[in-house]
């Protein structure tokens, strides 16, 4: 029967909002996952053909996003595996090879987080970054990146605390006054 | 001593992404007003949290051979979702009976009567075997035509499978100049010879070789037009 029939309208607006929202989205978390544009604008596209030819196999559309994301994890997976890396995939840590040039003081900030964020362990920022940049449940980042929730919960633990003991100062070398320190960045 | 001793970093980490139950939230916010160190942790939290968002709030954008990156508000990044979006409308009926690997017999699919007659084949493995049942579809997909129907076909190739258009690696070479005269459009995908050429590869395609941004957007830009799409 062809799926046209199977799927109602409504799963047909979800699956088109989806993935309308999806290519940025996709896209953003790829860069942050690698530092690298080519290397995500790839993925982004292995992970839209794969969604395009695979869709069949999205069975809850209330958990569509989700899946998007992990086809897009598995992509990179499947880079690291291509490229034959001899260790795990899950510790990688990308070279903090930010040049010292003259930047402005918010691409300074900007800079920093990004150079924190990838000089962790590829496991713990993606944990971080499907938390804080996607705004994904524990459960959803658990369902994802197929590990537990409390690996979930430990991974973002360890990657926040690493992330603090480089950054926390940051936000202080950029504001004179100590007591706006803890003020919202935007 | 401090009073906030009792919550873990685990347990902070979960209040500042809104995964406490209620009522451990409320035993979270009543310390904090008492407890200034916690209340200073959590406001570490967030601004952490804060922080990250900030970073990737503008990301840069993909550099495309041939032409300038998507941005989030390009025109290339809008027509490219728009296009997935008119895409899957069309294709969400027609996928269903497409064949992923290898070439499926058309006799064997469901009826095609409300379907377009012109074909997109995308080639992505290097496997002769493959490339060769891409080939030996596309002039399938012309003899079967109904006589007076113009039938379109297109080859579209990236990854492994730009070989089959690389002029010094394919083994196919007169069977692709043979559909090429029968109006068979071969398409290269100007991403993967890039990624090649930064390899130190030099890519020499095979006459009358087209080229398109990505492969993606060959299928995008087709599929929009109606036309069926099978993944060699």
């Amino acid at each position: 029967m062809p799926r046209s029939i199977i799927l109602g309208i409504s799963q047909r607006r979800t699956f088109r909002r989806l993935v309308e929202n999806s290519r940025e989205r996709l896209y953003r978390m790829a860069f942050a996952w690698t530092h690298d544009p080519h290397l995500a604008d790839d993925l982004v596209q292995q992970a839209l053909y794969k969604a395009l030819n695979n869709y069949k196999q999205l069975k809850d559309y209330g958990a569509a996003e989700a899946w998007l994301f992990r086809i897009l994890s598995n992509c990179l997976k499947d880079h690291y595996r291509a490229k034959r890396d001899t260790i795990c995939s899950d510790d990688v840590v990308i070279a903090d090879n930010v040049t010292p040039e003259h930047r402005t003081e918010e691409q300074q900030l900007v800079q920093k987080v990004r150079g924190a964020v990838r000089s962790l362990p590829l496991a713990q920022r993606q944990v971080v970054t499907l938390v804080d940049l996607e705004g994904f449940t524990y459960t959803a980042v658990a369902e994802i990146l197929e590990v537990p929730v409390g690996t979930v919960m430990s991974r973002l633990c360890r990657g926040r605390k690493a992330l603090k003991d480089r950054l926390i100062d940051v936000g202080a070398a950029t504001e004179p006054n100590r007591s706006a320190q803890l003020k919202r960045v935007k | 001593m401090n009073k906030d001793e009792h919550f873990s970093e685990e347990q902070l980490n979960a209040f500042v992404d809104g995964e406490l139950d209620p009522e451990e939230k409320s035993r979270v916010y009543n310390q904090s007003a008492h407890t200034p160190q916690l209340d200073q942790r959590l406001c570490q939290q967030r601004k952490l949290k804060e922080l990250v968002q900030h970073a990737y709030n503008d990301v840069p954008p993909a550099k495309r051979p041939g032409g300038s990156g998507f941005r989030r508000s390009s025109p290339f990044g809008r027509a490219l979702v728009a296009g997935i979006l008119i895409t899957l409308g069309a294709a969400l009926g027609y996928l269903a009976h497409a064949p992923t690997s290898p070439v499926a017999v058309p006799a064997a699919r469901a009826p095609l009567v409300e379907l377009p007659e012109n074909y997109l084949l995308h080639v992505t493995s290097g496997d002769p075997e493959q490339m060769k049942a891409a080939l030996e579809h596309a002039r399938y997909l012309l003899e079967s035509a109904d006589e007076g129907e113009f039938r379109q076909v297109e080859i579209v190739a990236n990854e492994r499978g730009l070989d089959l258009l690389r002029r010094d690696v394919t083994p196919f070479a007169l069977e692709i100049r043979a559909l090429q005269e029968n109006n068979v459009v071969f398409y290269a995908c100007a991403r993967s010879i890039q990624r090649l050429e930064e390899q130190g590869v030099k890519v020499a395609l095979v006459p009358d070789t087209r080229q398109d941004y990505t492969a993606l957007d060959r299928v995008v830009m087709r599929m929009r037009d109606g036309w069926k799409y099978e993944k060699i």
